[in-house]
């Protein structure tokens, strides 16, 4: 009924979001860190990139160094590293939701900066036509399947890399810590520190996403990076199940693939309005439905670490137990 | 000083929908990230009824302000009521799902296209060489007038007080038999009526379009957690101060950061001074240990 | 090595909970704590523990001091305490609540995440068998795979203790660990209490107000009164003193002892 063409580009696109969102769930999910400044994270790795990668004189920027887009790449995630060091060292002596909001606000100032410091970043008229790899071997329409074999490759090295945090020694002190920041701070843990890595290692990975997203979007301006795109990851997240290892994958896969095929329905030219609110709306509706149906998403942070399965305070354990003392 | 008169308009519409905002987190204990959504249905229904319909200004207004409340009751109803048990987490994360929806039904209803309510900024008026226009002025009237009439409600009537019963302890007044339904119907219609104005005001100064509401929300979040969430007079303060800040900072740094101001004072606060947030949580973290 | 306390003071806004305690606790020995509710005996474990510092006085634990340090390093140190309410970590399993008590700081980072260090590894191995006896020693080896969220409040208190193990302790706190605990399993916890005494040399700081389970195992008393410290000395001397039966046992006429 539609080309595969288009669903190639909707499955590249669930593995984009599918890559932040399990960079998200190690800081929010194991970590308890309710990060609501992914868009932020997202606006500095793209930028870094592009900045580092621009060479053409026309555009005018201020700083074009043109470096080739293999070394651009490693250094955005970096530069990503650090600008969530930033955010986070300070961010991090706050609590709960007034770390939230903390992160909120350091997302939207990131995107003013952008807009402000145009003639670093060409402001809200954004850069067109960004460089993509291999496209100089791959032209035209087959193209779009060498991009979705780059996003299936970034998706798997964060599936590969957040699981084995998610399995370490290292993320069990986080969920630990998460559950219970007094206890773990009794055994020696330094919680405070911990985190920051955390946030850190989430802004490198988010960084380390933001070229793949940029080769897709193909175009880069500030209203890419407004506070929508941090709800979808989440919205992504806690379908897939907060704090599970594959929740952030499969939520992703679920989300993009319902709200693009729904943008399929043909619609009358008049209602063209209604196309445009068809995707917040699923977003939004999706993620109020699984809150309040499956709070816990697909796969729930249990099935991901093994916990047998015990009815709450089971009384014949005990008694067995006390029995054979 | 023209800039400080600015500040204070904005302040005002700032502290209208900031209580609104404020007063859902003291008693349904969650920050609702669809507040400012509701502010900009506001606009948008008013701005409708006045362009569309060719209806008078204050009965637009005073129509979108009680619809909406009604339309916020039903609301939260649907969407808060079922999952109110699941504690803060869920509660926030639905308010941001009921964001997107009321933002996609933005979208649908009224386009993309900017809307302007016609103008109604009356005459100029002078006072020591400082100008302010009678819409501003009735702007300001019409927040003191509603602020006090919060704070006379909250104040004297039983209902009032039952609203701050359960704003203090929840548990308690259930236990003493307030009535807890109407009580949360009576916040979910006063927070959303305040919205609705504090959006109609919001578009009667400036230009309505759909991504008034994104652009809202952290501010209401500075002005709330600025103020502490707790003393109306410290919401009032704190969006007047963030109003003043924003416009008189025009004067000295472009206006294009005038939001990055408002963000700018509200990390500096949360982070400098961290001491009142920072010791309630270790005492509750003392109390679980 | 021992922990000593030397005028001791902490007031929450005018409320004097601990009057200016002075003490000095044997790091190889059990130390009881008692005392009527609201003596200052948990005020005491937050002062010493980091979690909330005293006003005034100084504490040490060998040649150090250690007043003013943060939590997790009193408990670097070797000074590990249980909570009162076992809440412990809810949605970890006990075992895995056991290796996150033994994880090494070096093992606690991102690039140590990567399971790429040997020492690393062979460290876990070493916890995980360590958490396997120490909770076969408590009886809890069927339980292994709960979650804590799940546990009865026995089992809950038990786990703080046998957690608190797996931390290299030097000298334990424990804020009444026989609390909710089955009859049956306070008697195996005398018993790992003193067989830690007696084969590691790893002393206890215990509050609890099961008299008859401390005056058993203790080698010295505390008793602090509304925060001041009322009577020290072996546990025959202080069940024979007659004002600690006074302010003590006068409160608690259902005591255990």
């Amino acid at each position: 009924m539609t080309n595969p063409i288009f669903w190639v580009g909707v499955l590249t696109l669930a593995m984009i979001y599918a890559s932040l969102a399990m960079s998200l769930n190690v800081e929010s999910g194991w970590g308890g860190m309710w990060d609501l400044g992914i868009a932020g994270l997202l606006a500095a790795g793209s930028y870094c990139y592009v900045i580092l990668t621009a060479s053409d004189p026309d555009l005018g920027m201020r700083f074009a160094p043109g470096l080739s887009m293999w070394v651009a790449w490693p250094l955005s995630a970096l530069f990503t590293g650090l600008v969530a060091f930033a955010i986070g060292a300070p961010a991090l002596r706050l609590r709960r939701e007034y770390f939230l909001i903390t992160t909120l606000a350091f997302a939207e100032i990131i995107r003013q900066l952008v807009v402000i410091q145009a003639d670093l970043t060409r402001g809200t008229v954004g850069i067109a036509n960004i460089n993509r790899p291999f496209d100089s071997f791959v032209t035209g329409r087959d193209y779009n399947y060498v991009l979705l074999g780059i996003a299936v490759v970034t998706a798997a090295v964060m599936y590969v890399v957040t699981r084995q945090v998610g399995i370490s020694p290292f993320g069990r002190t986080l969920r630990a810590a998460r559950d219970n920041e007094a206890v773990a701070l009794a055994l020696g843990k330094r919680v405070n520190r911990m985190r920051i890595k955390t946030f850190v290692l989430t802004g490198v990975l988010i960084g380390a996403t933001a070229p793949v997203y940029l080769f897709y979007i193909r175009a880069i301006s500030p209203q890419l990076f407004a506070p929508g795109i941090t709800f979808t990851v989440w919205t992504a997240l806690v379908i897939g199940g907060l704090g599970s290892i594959r929740g952030g994958l499969a939520g992703a896969l679920v989300l993009i693939v319902f709200t693009e095929a729904v943008g399929l329905i043909e619609v009358d030219p008049a209602h063209i309005n209604i196309l445009v609110a068809i995707e917040p709306f699923l977003v939004g509706l999706l993620l109020v439905l699984v809150l309040r149906f499956r709070p816990d998403g697909l796969f729930s942070e249990r099935s991901s670490f093994g916990a047998a399965r015990r009815s709450a305070g089971d009384p014949a354990g005990d008694a067995a137990r006390v029995a054979g003392g | 000083m023209q800039n400080v008169v600015f500040g204070i308009v904005t302040g005002s519409i700032l502290a209208v929908a900031t209580l609104g905002f404020a007063l859902v987190r003291q008693t349904e204990n969650f920050l609702n990230i669809a507040h400012a959504q509701m502010m900009a249905l506001g606009a948008f229904v008013g701005v409708v009824l006045v362009d569309t319909y060719g209806m008078n200004i204050f009965l637009a207004g005073a129509i979108t302000v009680v619809g909406l409340g009604a339309v916020g009751v039903v609301l939260s109803a649907v969407f808060f009521q079922p999952v109110r048990h699941q504690g803060g987490t869920v509660l926030l994360f639905t308010s941001i799902g009921l964001a997107l929806m009321m933002y996609a039904a933005i979208l649908a209803l009224f386009g993309t296209q900017a809307r302007f309510y016609p103008d109604v900024s009356g005459s100029l008026h002078r006072f020591a060489g400082i100008g302010i226009a009678t819409n501003e002025l009735v702007i300001i009237g019409l927040a003191v007038g509603s602020i006090a009439a919060l704070q006379l409600f909250l104040n004297s009537t039983g209902l009032g007080r039952a609203i701050r019963a359960v704003a203090s302890n929840d548990d308690l007044a259930r236990v003493r038999g307030v009535p807890v339904r109407t009580v949360s119907n009576t916040i979910w219609f006063i927070s959303s009526a305040f919205g609705a104005m504090a959006g109609v005001m919001l578009g009667v100064l400036g230009a309505v379009n759909t991504e008034i509401g994104w652009h809202n929300i952290l501010i209401v979040l500075a002005a709330a957690v600025l103020g502490g969430l707790r003393s109306i007079t410290g919401v009032i303060l704190a969006g007047l101060l963030l109003g003043i800040m924003m416009d008189v900072s025009a004067l000295i740094i472009p206006t294009a950061y005038r939001p990055v101001v408002a963000f700018g004072v509200l990390v500096a606060v949360l982070i400098l001074r961290p001491e009142g947030i920072l010791s309630i949580q270790r005492r509750k973290d003392a109390v679980v240990a | 090595m021992e922990l000593v306390l030397d005028t001791v003071r902490k007031t929450f806004g005018g409320v004097v909970a601990v009057d200016d305690v002075s003490a000095v606790m044997p790091q190889d020995k059990i130390t009881a704590l008692i005392g009527p509710n609201g003596a200052g005996k948990t005020t005491l474990f937050n002062a010493i523990t980091g979690f909330d510092p005293p006003d005034r006085g100084s504490i040490s634990f060998g040649d150090r001091r250690i007043d003013g340090l943060p939590p997790w390093r009193v408990a670097e140190l070797g000074l590990i305490r249980t909570f009162q309410t076992p809440v412990g970590f809810t949605t970890l399993t006990v075992r895995e609540s056991m290796l996150a008590a033994a994880t090494p700081h070096f093992a606690e980072t991102p690039v140590g995440a990567l399971g790429l260090s040997r020492r690393a590894r062979d460290h876990e191995r070493a916890s995980a068998a360590r958490a396997e006896e120490i909770t076969a020693e408590l009886g809890m080896s069927d339980l292994l795979d709960v979650r804590t969220d799940e546990l009865s409040a026995g089992d809950r208190k038990l786990l703080e203790f046998a957690r608190s193990l797996m931390a290299e302790p030097k000298l334990l706190l424990l804020d009444e660990p026989a609390a909710a605990v089955a009859p049956a399993n306070i008697g195996r916890l005398s018993q790992l209490v003193r067989r830690l005494r007696d084969e590691r040399g790893l002393g206890s700081l215990i509050i609890d107000h099961n008299l008859s389970f401390l005056m058993q195992i203790a080698d010295e008393v505390h008793v602090l009164d509304r925060g001041a410290l009322l009577a020290s000395g072996p546990p025959a001397e202080i069940a024979a003193d007659p004002e600690v039966m006074r302010v003590y046992l006068g409160e608690e006429t259902d005591g255990d002892g």
